[in-house]
């Protein structure tokens, strides 16, 4: 019996999230995750700190990396994410969240692979870039969704 | 030159914080937000471990870096996942503080490391944040 | 001979690639990433002791070091940095004279090319609108795979003006991104010399490589 870890290889894309966040996700998000921040509640606040208008956390891009894992990769765990937060996320614009098997490896701490993981608006222009590593599920169970 | 600070503030704890218990309506809550699942019922999702609020966000020692900040990064290594009922503690240091330019001109950064375990003494996530200031 | 000129491994604070890793990816995407080798172009800093001789035969890739830093015309590549060019400037000064970064590693033996020329405040278009032009700059980086829309477009202006040579570079910071902008050398490359001559006197061109990574052909 195989398991995910055999039948995902490098290069494997990650199915993508092709979202757009409205005011209200943004706003419900930073009060969910105790970010008082005005910026990430209005355009008004925002503006007020030289910011073109209401942003999205930093925090609720890693979220949606760690959304694309879990639907890519069913029943994984990630052991690490990283973050890098190149531009600015506006409420109202589309995105798509997408990622890529860069290596694997079978390791004492279980089978993991590597990801890259990206924030990119439909320029291609890449707003949040990131990393991950993932341990994936053991057994036959567990199936990689296909973009 | 590179930035000029005094490098003893490195590594020294600023802030120590002891949070309430997580309850499974705060997970859902944030769950419910960008539609993050979890691997079994009571578990938080990972990125649940952000929404912690420390007592000093920054260091109240902190070099004049710039009037705004913003988060610039985050690097998240996890160990064992969150449950309802645990109460977490975190511990923050500064791990450094850089000079760079970029698109929009000259940016100095902080990078926070907070350690969080849970009331087992085990390690939850190490996170280091990077504050862009300018 | 295809080289990636501007890459950033784990060295590099905002970078989580480690070197091998892009290696293993070239290997695997070799048929729509014919690159032949890169050169590591740390933000800021230079490694006197990193050495990558082991990986270069284990992968038989050519991999070359040079550092990207940060000037008062924006970002500029450095290739052929050796103890000299190393001992006469602090690398992690983000206010550098370009001037003098130049004209120095150039009389050091190595070459000083500014980057991602078309973006703002760190590239060299918007300098030049305000500041008269460096002396000695051969060639430019003409296309960066990091670049946003448009800031690849405007810099032909620059080229078309001041007759700089152009080149590639991916600008990667993640593994995925390794190669999808390089240089087609007409001559082999076989040290920071090798490069270093050959940026001086011509013979190469910026080639992109992401359309057939799209396509995956």
């Amino acid at each position: 019996m195989t398991g995910l870890f055999e039948h995902i290889d490098v290069g494997h894309e990650l199915q993508p999230l092709r979202l757009t966040l409205s005011s209200e996700q943004v706003r419900a998000y930073a009060q969910a995750a105790n970010m008082p921040g005005g910026r990430f509640f209005s355009d008004e606040a925002a503006r007020q700190e030289g910011l073109p208008g209401q942003i999205v956390p930093g925090n609720m891009s890693m979220a949606l990396f760690s959304r694309l894992l879990a639907e890519s990769l069913p029943g994984m765990s990630i052991k690490h994410l990283s973050a890098t937060f190149r531009a600015p996320v506006r409420p109202g614009q589309p995105i798509v969240v997408h990622g890529v098997v860069i290596e694997k490896h079978c390791t004492d701490r279980g089978d993991l692979v590597e990801c890259d993981l990206v924030v990119e608006n439909a320029d291609g222009e890449r707003w949040v870039t990131g990393t991950a590593t993932v341990q994936l599920a053991a057994g036959p169970t567990a199936t990689a969704r296909e973009p | 030159m590179a930035l000029d600070f005094d490098r003893s503030i490195l590594g020294t704890e600023f802030d120590h914080s002891v949070h309430p218990a997580v309850r499974q309506t705060d997970i859902d809550a944030y769950a419910a937000t960008v539609g993050e699942t979890v691997a079994a019922p009571g578990l938080a999702p990972p990125t649940y471990v952000v929404s912690l609020r420390t007592r000093h966000f920054l260091p109240p020692n902190m070099p004049n870096l710039g009037q705004v900040g913003f988060d610039a990064g985050k690097d998240i290594d996890f160990g064992v996942p969150i449950r309802v009922g645990d109460t977490l503690t975190s511990s923050s240091t500064i791990h450094d503080i850089y000079e760079k330019t970029g698109r929009s001109g000259s940016m100095r950064f902080i990078v926070l490391r907070t350690v969080v375990t849970n009331q087992r003494s085990e390690q939850v996530a190490v996170i280091d944040q990077k504050m862009m200031f300018r | 001979m295809i080289l990636d000129l501007h890459t950033h491994s784990e060295a590099s604070e905002d970078s989580r690639a480690p070197v091998e890793t892009y290696l293993k990816w070239l290997t695997r995407k070799r048929d729509v990433l014919p690159v032949d080798g890169i050169v590591l172009t740390e933000h800021r800093q230079w490694n006197p002791n990193a050495d990558y001789r082991e990986l270069e035969d284990q992968y038989g890739f050519l991999i070359l070091r040079g550092a990207e830093v940060e000037t008062d015309y924006g970002h500029i590549l450095l290739y052929g940095v050796n103890d000299a060019i190393a001992q006469r400037f602090d690398f992690a000064n983000v206010r550098l004279n370009a001037q003098e970064v130049v004209s120095e590693v150039a009389r050091l033996g190595g070459i000083a090319v500014p980057c991602h020329p078309g973006r703002p405040t760190i590239g060299l278009c918007e300098h030049y609108a305000t500041k008269p032009p460096l002396e000695g700059v051969v060639a430019i980086e003409a296309l960066n795979g990091g670049s946003r829309k448009g800031e690849n477009e405007r810099v032909q202006e620059l080229i078309d003006r001041y007759h700089y040579r152009s080149f590639g570079g991916s600008d990667s910071h993640l593994v995925s991104f390794v190669g999808i902008c390089a240089t087609e050398f007409d001559h082999d490359i076989r040290n920071g010399d090798d490069l270093v001559r050959a940026l001086l006197t011509g013979g190469y061109r910026p080639v992109d490589f992401r359309d057939r990574l799209r396509q995956g052909t």
